[in-house]
């Protein structure tokens, strides 16, 4: 089944469990975003490093709206690609064709996604396990077909280019760093967003609902609206996040946004290799994930044609074979081990 | 109805080899609940097995199959012991680890290849044969050959051997097939290696049609899950069937509709299958939730 095991979601330490106090809560938001914050400082003008952090606290946004649905609510999606997408043509579009600033044009397509996200995953929540992650792949691949083919709308595979004309109200900045921050507001709103929703009522029903969906709707709870507006939650931040991903690169197509192992599954990556279904999982995913990748990328480039991605893949194979748990797992297995050490 | 007829053998050729794609694919999905997304990538080292054979011996593809097929059921074999059997109980890092297998595969042979485009020549795959005013090329007649009697010979397999049964065992109830002294993780390793040789066929045969490229499987592998859940988890006849259905869909939907559409058309298809019938066509009814439940 998918979902992780089952001690971890009984941790008392658990944040996700909400037993811990709401100062305390703050407390640590503000010291781990100030964490996430620090390198930026440190890159100061090395542009290259700006640019990864950027792409870091973009992807890190990203996997936190996806772990919702998929790590606290147990529905592995493939599919996030879609909404990513209808972020990204909805800003675009929107800035294009009525100069719409994309402060508010990131907007409708996160409201789109908050009712399409539902309404395209509801006909599949009886699935389970793997078969609902094959039934969310065929929308992102549905998805892609008619990205291509509704030219008018998307560009069809040519895409859309936003003109670099910088301005605030424009979202388009001279300063790489500018982006940065906007992307690090993002991963902060999505971070927020995960821990009020997983101290509400309805993070304790996802929980309840992921754990025994029987035992939940015995209990009273709609585990089709639990499901639904947590779906539409998890749609919207991505939709939200695709929208800055196209302002930040100017030019989106098909191929880059449907892309599975740069999208649609990279989400999912991001989270399992953090700790799925933790709040910081996949914050600590994105952190190890992209900067390394994009390392890779740089230093062995020339080496050959796919050397970098070689390292991915084996990486990714390590990690899944040393940390079942996820980076979150590990450390919270290190520091029971010191609790345990330090009662002797 | 000339043109009826023409979409009719091109959509049961397509089918053809996504229905021998999928039977590999649904053998694993089906036994061992693994979704196996480095498939298309074992697809893809057998074209690049029939290659490498016909490069330094210089075997006609369909002689290498004879080589290169044994060579990918060892493939098979050691990715599910040293990868996915210690992941065994946790399904979403076998399909993180599979992902890994995929980019590591794809990229392995790219930088082998230096992403140079190779094809593999056969004197036999490019003759022709008419009949009337269709005319269909040898290679595309011996997958629709090859993916009729490996699906034969896997139902005679499971249905006659006693491995076969005790695959099926497992399929049904992992836990009381234990119980009756079936080796499931021996089963596990068995299934894998024959999904992996049937990938290995699935690329030979596929080499000479297209040329080669690291990415190649992921044309193939795509189409087969669609076949997998029409047809039904673990059904040799699904897998058959559902291949040669989702041909025929994909032609008849790119002739009388949009070339650009026919996949979107059978991925609603699909979809539209998930939804109403999720054990797939000639799936067994509640077979895809039991088995779920069994391994958490």
């Amino acid at each position: 089944m998918l979902k992780p095991d089952q001690t971890a979601a009984v941790d008392p330490a658990d944040p996700a469990l909400g037993l811990i106090s709401w100062q305390r809560v703050a407390l640590l938001l503000a010291v781990g975003l100030t964490a996430v914050l620090l390198p930026l400082a440190l890159a100061g003008k090395d542009y290259f490093w700006v640019n990864i952090l950027t792409y870091t606290y973009l992807f890190a946004g990203l996997a936190v709206a996806w772990n919702i649905i998929a790590g606290f609510g147990g529905q592995f999606s493939l599919g996030h690609g879609v909404f990513f997408a209808i972020g990204a043509y909805t800003t675009a579009r929107l800035l294009l064709d009525w100069q719409i600033s994309p402060w508010i044009g990131v907007l409708p397509g996160a409201i789109a996604c908050a009712v399409i996200g539902p309404l395209v995953f509801l006909p599949t929540f009886r699935l389970k396990g793997s078969f609902f992650a094959i039934a969310t792949l065929a929308f992102n691949e549905v998805g892609f077909v008619f990205a291509n083919y509704l030219d008018s709308v998307t560009g069809g595979p040519r895409g859309l280019q936003v003109p670099f004309r910088a301005g605030l109200i424009r979202m388009t900045f001279s300063d790489p760093r500018a982006y940065a921050l906007v992307m690090f507001a993002y991963l902060a709103t999505a971070l927020v967003v995960v821990i009020v929703l997983m101290r509400s009522r309805l993070g304790y029903y996802l929980l309840a609902v992921r754990e025994d969906e029987d035992a939940a709707r015995a209990a009273g709870i709609s585990v089709r609206r639990v499901k639904i507006r947590a779906t539409a939650l998890s749609a919207s931040l991505t939709a939200l996040g695709g929208g800055l991903f196209a302002m930040y690169v100017r030019t989106i197509d098909p191929l880059t946004l449907f892309s599975l192992p740069d999208v649609g599954v990279k989400f999912a990556l991001l989270s399992l290799i953090g700790g799925i279904g933790t709040i910081t999982g996949p914050v600590l995913g994105a952190f190890l994930i992209i900067p390394l990748e994009s390392y890779f990328r740089a230093t062995l480039g020339g080496a050959g044609p796919g050397v970098h991605l070689i390292l991915v893949g084996l990486f990714m194979l390590l990690a899944a074979l040393f940390m079942r748990r996820g980076v979150a797992g590990a450390i919270d297995h290190l520091w029971q081990y010191w609790q345990h050490r330090r009662r002797r | 109805m000339d043109n009826v007829l023409h979409i009719l053998v091109v959509g049961l050729l397509v089918g053809g080899i996504y229905g021998l794609v999928a039977i590999g694919l649904n053998l694993i999905f089906g036994v061992i609940r693994i979704v196996n997304f480095a498939h298309g990538e074992l697809v893809m080292l057998g074209m690049y097995g029939a290659y490498l054979c016909y490069v330094t011996l210089g075997l006609d593809p369909y002689l290498s199959v004879l080589l290169v097929v044994p060579a990918m059921f060892v493939v098979g074999v050691v990715v599910h012991r040293l990868i996915l059997q210690p992941l065994h109980a946790e399904s979403s890092m076998q399909i993180f680890a599979t992902f890994g297998l995929l980019i590591l595969f794809q990229n392995v042979v790219l930088a082998l290849t230096r992403g140079e485009g190779y094809s593999v020549p056969s004197k036999l795959a490019g003759l022709t044969i008419a009949v009337g005013d269709i005319r269909v090329t040898v290679s595309r007649l011996v997958i629709f050959a090859a993916v009729t009697l490996a699906a034969i010979a896997l139902h005679l397999f499971l249905q006659r051997t006693l491995i076969g049964k005790s695959i099926r065992a497992v399929t049904q109830d992992r836990q009381a097939a234990q119980l009756m002294g079936i080796n499931v993780e021996r089963t596990f390793v068995i299934t894998f290696g024959i999904g992996s040789a049937l990938a290995g066929l699935a690329g030979v045969l596929l080499a000479p049609i297209y040329t080669l490229a690291p990415g190649i499987g992921g044309n193939f592998v795509l189409a087969a899950f669609a076949v997998v859940v029409l047809g039904g988890l673990g059904s040799v006849a699904g897998a058959y069937f559902g291949g040669l259905i989702v041909g025929l869909v994909e032609a008849f939907a790119g002739f009388y509709i949009d070339p650009e559409l026919k996949q979107a058309i059978w991925f609603l298809i699909f979809l539209a299958v998930l939804v109403i019938r999720p054990t797939g066509l000639f799936g067994q009814v509640g077979a895809e939730e039991i088995g779920f439940r069994e391994q958490g």
